[in-house]
């Protein structure tokens, strides 16, 4: 990618590309910002309830009112996006590695480690929606940590497939016939040549997990099988606020927004990137 | 004819090799639960005795691969054991669930195919203009939704807005079948709606490609309007790839209707899956997942197939 930067800069000024990337990195930007924020401060403590103060509107105090426990939901949802954006990139992390150590061997050797590699990708991805991250999580037990490698399970045959269909295509190419002519083993083949040249390929694809995982962790989240309370995300949030939807749709507008900011940032993000590396390779 | 054959054998042996490792992936995650199914079960005063008991009568003392056998067993002649916390048979369970699961699927489905259609030939018409743009701006919007979130959406629109109270009431198709849609009309179209954003994007662009091909110019040459160009060459060649992407669809909205059900509160596949994970109930969880994944293996099955029909040059790749 680096080179064709250099040699065609007018690949990164498709309009259509920098609208994608704007619009983009605008949403994700609120959520980040509303994170990095957390960090060192809150208007309130996320879980400091408040029996004078439940379920009000949102006024001056309260930009975006208080639950049926008086905590504030601004707050709250300046605490949950810290679980969002964690769980969403340490389980992409944990499925890119799966993918990575699982597809590019399995494009490079072909014939039996391919067929086996795919066989038990394309039966994990048999799983409808969360079914197997929610029976992980079943036979585990809800967590954090237990949440991160079920998604990671669940979207890893997703970066192999990519590494994989890669794979095949780069080890086709003049270079790589002259690295193993001129000696290199398969492992620095796979881990040198091969794999950088993935990263155009990973990059939507990564930015896209981000996005699916978070559909996920938050649906999981609804049900009572992700994060735990009382720390605070976006789907259990959801889910307490299902009770007072008629008197106080405020505690499911603000989540629900928060949520969808990200996960539509990330996707404006990965549209751009698909213009922009499109571009690229017709160039 | 041979190729036919062939490409089918191939496909049924991939469908039984898929079959046996999903099912070994649902073994093994039920086989390596830490603790002691029954004791967990009978809670910690049973006795030892009891609890063995217990394990005797649930055959946990038998070896793994016996316990295996009769589990596939029983899965493939539709007979997955006794549910521990409702003490019925785990299929009679599903049998009673499965009416609001499938036909949310099927709701959503028909709703995805009569939206997402006439968008896509619309937007389709003249790439790049205002009605296209808008129409893929609120289809990544849509896409951006998880399912659950517009549900609650929807709630707080059909309540507030219209002042319709459709929700937690559900009626058994046998009853009434119209209050049976009916009431699942609005979850449905919550499932449908990031779907609808999908199948459109994907017709969209099949379209314009094939609108842009060869043969397309030539019909016009010839003096064919748009209108036939696109009901007799262009829908039909999109139709294939469209065939994928429908059983990817189905796929999702039956993975969507699983949480949907919960916002609604309809007695589907997806309370009785989250009733058993709550209960630990093994033999009824490792059941509904086994179930809901042969559905979806066999939907790709079918679509394959259904791909090869419709494009013959598939079966030769």
């Amino acid at each position: 990618m680096s080179r064709s930067r250099k040699t065609n800069p007018t690949a990164y000024r498709s309009p259509e590309a920098s609208a994608f990337y704007t619009v983009g990195f605008i949403l994700l930007g609120i959520v980040i910002a509303a994170f990095l924020v957390s960090l060192f401060w809150t208007p309130y403590a996320p879980d400091a309830t408040d029996a004078a103060s439940k379920l009000m509107a949102p006024c001056a105090s309260h930009p975006f009112g208080t639950d049926n426990f008086g905590r504030d939901v601004l707050s709250r949802i300046m605490a949950a996006s810290k679980y969002t954006i964690f769980i969403s990139v340490a389980g992409v992390f944990f499925a890119l590695l799966l993918g990575i150590i699982s597809g590019i061997p399995a494009g490079y050797y072909g014939g039996i480690t391919d067929r086996a590699v795919m066989l038990l990708g394309n039966s994990i991805m048999c799983f409808p929606g969360i079914l197997l991250a929610l029976v992980a999580v079943a036979v585990f037990g809800a967590s954090v940590t237990n949440v991160i490698f079920a998604l990671g399970l669940v979207f890893a045959p997703t970066f192999a497939r990519v590494c994989r269909t890669g794979t095949m295509e780069i080890k086709e190419l003049d270079y790589i016939t002259h690295a193993r002519v001129m000696g290199v083993g398969p492992v620095r083949l796979m881990t040198s040549h091969i794999f950088p040249n993935l990263i155009p390929q990973l990059l939507p694809a990564t930015v896209i997990g981000l996005a699916n995982m978070t559909l996920f962790e938050s649906g999981m989240s609804y049900l009572g099988l992700g994060v735990q309370p009382p720390d605070a995300s976006f789907g259990k949030m959801l889910a307490d606020a299902q009770a007072y939807i008629t008197v106080a749709p405020w505690l499911i507008v603000f989540p629900a927004l928060m949520l969808i900011f990200y996960i539509l940032g990330l996707y404006f993000i990965s549209e751009g990137l698909r213009v922009t590396l499109a571009k690229g390779a017709k160039r | 004819m041979q190729s036919k054959a062939r490409y089918l054998a191939g496909k049924i042996i991939e469908l039984l090799l898929t079959l046996l490792v999903v099912s070994w992936l649902v073994f093994a995650a039920f086989s390596i639960i830490p603790g002691d199914t029954a004791r967990v079960m009978l809670g910690p005063n049973a006795s030892e005795a009891q609890v063995e008991l217990l394990r005797e009568e649930m055959g946990l003392n038998r070896p793994l691969l016996s316990r295996y056998g009769s589990w596939l067993l029983g899965l493939i002649t539709f007979n997955p054991g006794t549910s521990y916390a409702y003490n019925v048979g785990v299929g009679e369970l599903m049998a009673q669930r499965l009416p609001v699961t499938i036909g949310m699927s099927v709701i959503a489905m028909i709703m995805v195919i009569l939206v997402s259609y006439p968008l896509a030939i619309i937007s389709a018409r003249k790439p790049g203009k205002l009605g296209d743009q808008i129409c893929s701006v609120i289809g990544h919007i849509l896409f951006a939704i998880p399912p659950y979130v517009a549900s609650l959406l929807l709630i707080l629109l059909a309540g507030s807005v219209f002042s319709l109270a459709t929700v937690g009431n559900y009626v058994k198709p046998s009853e009434d079948f119209f209050g049976y849609v009916g009431c699942l009309l609005l979850p449905s179209f919550a499932i449908a709606l990031p779907k609808i954003a999908m199948s459109f994007k994907f017709l969209r662009s099949s379209i314009i490609e094939q609108r842009t091909s060869d043969y397309v110019r030539t019909s016009k040459s010839h003096g064919l309007s748009d209108m036939k160009i696109l009901i007799r060459h262009v829908l039909p060649n999109s139709n294939v790839s469209s065939i994928t992407i429908i059983s990817i669809i189905l796929s999702d909205i039956l993975g969507g209707s699983l949480i949907v059900e919960q916002v609604f509160n309809l007695p589907g596949l997806g309370r009785l899956l989250l009733s058993a994970i709550s209960r630990r109930d093994f033999p009824l969880l490792s059941g509904i997942v086994f179930y809901l994944a042969f559905i979806t293996v066999l939907l790709y099955f079918i679509s394959d197939i259904a791909a090869s029909l419709a494009d013959p040059r598939i079966r030769l790749k």
